[in-house]
């Protein structure tokens, strides 16, 4: 008896003291324990694809008592989404399609460019502590350690464990999810519509502001060129030439360059599976004006970046604005639904500092 | 003496098979059951204070080779898990099974919060939030509703049987 306990003892302190090891290891990224954690995958799939198999019936039944109303409910709020973004998405199809010839004519990077791998969610994580799904697509088919994932609708995570066959996707929400992004801010609200008012030929005519909403129907036989031109400190002046336009006031709208949509970087942190990410180190200077909740967040690439830039990740949901010169903290809501995952796009995508010597 | 060790691997991989299937597909309030920590309970439970431990550490060890945090978390916080449920039984002189029960329900808790306590000394943190609270008590009521069967699964994995001639 004594000498079982002695060895019982003896047991636990090698299990700790190897347990501590191989914490000490893997946080390293030792390749033993990535080999150790394949051999125990592969003894281990055959068994959790059976007991699939065979709980599936289980689950099945469970889904169909508790989640038949949601599932009801959810398919009405998609159908009346998805009528109300009809349209839309064929004006932002073609705008998209737009942007990437403009960039592409640039010579800058665009999503369009960059292989992508499709897979599908077999598992979520079986611990409570732990923001990350398994896909089933893996080192084969080209994935790396690092690589974005996307749905439909934007950036969900990123790879951070790959086999032979399947990876692990750490999810935005995940307390350890950190990357580098865009807040796009959207222009100030003071509107500058320029309107060639009305005007003889042989008079010069002012360039005169006008409330957009207003009637044009005072204004008859006018020659209508003007040019309207910017200037700003470190600024190439921008020169904007209207056409002639027969008869009318016409209202064209002229940003100017203050107006257009100003970026700053951060850095967006997931806080777990029941509180929004957040924005760190957003600059709260004075180019950047208020950030207004609503704003896109897009990620910002980059060579250090392990994202292209400009995927879709979210909008600002609520601006924590902090003392001192600390800049605010953003929350921020996703544009993709973690909680029902299903089709994953990974993007085979490494910046240059990643990429491996050829 | 090794042929329950063997038993408890091979049973283990079998509950671990249900964890990340039945378990993770079925989320009463969002919340995973969690079965791996309820064998390393009622293992402690019934066997004591080594018994537990060797078998959380086990059982956290074949559970870390599934997860993404490092190797050996796992190991850690199930251990301590199945030295305290042995711990607790430890001060009723002959359990019933209403005691037991309530134990390996106080047990899972405990067990539920050493996990994320673990992962913040290796500097994961970021999980000891509010949320903690519920999950901590969806686990402990799930674990107490599946005990009677783990008790029995238990049991017969890790009783030592005499080889007769």
């Amino acid at each position: 008896m004594v000498a079982a306990q002695s060895t019982r003892r003896r047991a636990i302190i090698l299990l700790v003291l190897t347990a501590i090891i191989l914490i000490t290891l893997d946080l390293q990224n030792s390749s033993a324990i990535s080999g150790l954690r394949s051999i125990f995958g592969t003894v281990f799939r055959p068994i959790e694809g059976t007991t699939r198999v065979v709980t599936r019936p289980v689950s099945n039944a469970w889904h169909g008592i508790f989640d038949y109303n949601n599932v009801l409910d959810e398919n009405d709020r998609l159908r009346e989404q998805v009528a109300q973004q009809e349209g839309a998405t064929i004006a932002a199809a073609a705008s998209v399609r737009l942007a990437q010839e403009l960039l592409a004519l640039n010579g800058l990077p665009t999503l369009a460019g960059i292989n992508a791998v499709s897979a599908q969610v077999i598992g979520n994580s079986p611990t409570n502590f732990s923001q990350t799904v398994e896909i089933n697509q893996g080192s084969e088919s080209g994935i790396r350690v690092g690589m974005p994932v996307l749905n439909a609708a934007g950036l969900i995570g990123k790879i951070t464990k790959v086999f032979t066959d399947r990876s692990i996707v750490m999810l935005i929400t995940d307390p350890d999810f950190a990357l580098s992004i865009k807040v796009v801010n959207a222009p100030r609200a003071t509107t500058t519509t320029t309107t060639i008012a009305r005007s003889n030929a042989a008079v010069p005519s002012p360039v005169v502001p006008v409330d957009p909403g207003s009637s044009s129907d005072s204004a008859v036989d006018t020659t209508t060129t003007t040019t309207t031109t910017t200037t700003i400190a470190g600024f190439t002046p921008t020169v904007t030439t209207l056409p002639a336009v027969p008869s009318g006031v016409s209202s064209i709208t002229v940003p100017l360059v203050s107006e257009l949509a100003v970026r700053e970087t951060g850095v967006i942190e997931g806080r777990g599976p029941s509180r929004q990410p957040i924005v760190r180190f957003v600059d709260n200077s004075l180019r950047f004006g208020d950030i207004q909740v609503g704003v896109p967040i897009v990620t910002a690439g980059g060579s250090q970046s392990l994202s292209p830039p400009d995927i879709m990740v979210g909008k600002v949901a609520r601006v924590v604005e902090r003392l001192g010169s600390a800049g605010p903290i953003l929350e921020i809501e996703l544009v993709a639904d973690l909680s029902n995952l299903s089709f994953l796009r990974v993007l085979l995508y490494q910046p240059i500092t990643e990429k491996p010597a050829p | 003496m090794a042929s329950r060790w063997m038993r408890l691997v091979l049973v283990l991989l079998i509950v671990l098979s249900l964890q990340t299937t039945l378990f993770t597909e079925l989320r009463p309030f969002g919340v995973a059951a969690q079965v791996v920590l309820l064998m390393v309970v009622v293992a402690g439970s019934i066997f004591g204070v080594a018994i537990g431990a060797l078998t959380g550490l086990i059982a956290g060890l074949m559970y870390d080779l599934i997860l993404s945090t490092p190797v050996g978390l796992g190991s850690v916080a199930l251990g301590l898990a199945g030295a305290t449920a042995g711990l607790l039984i430890y001060f009723f002189n002959e359990p019933t099974w209403w005691m037991r029960s309530i134990a390996i329900a106080v047990v899972s808790s405990l067990g539920e919060i050493y996990y994320p306590l673990v992962q913040a000394t290796v500097g994961l943190d970021g999980w000891l939030q509010l949320r903690l609270v519920k999950v901590v008590l969806v686990v402990a009521v799930c674990n107490l509703l599946l005990s009677p069967l783990a008790i029995v699964v238990c049991r017969w994995t890790l009783s030592e049987r005499k080889t007769t001639l």
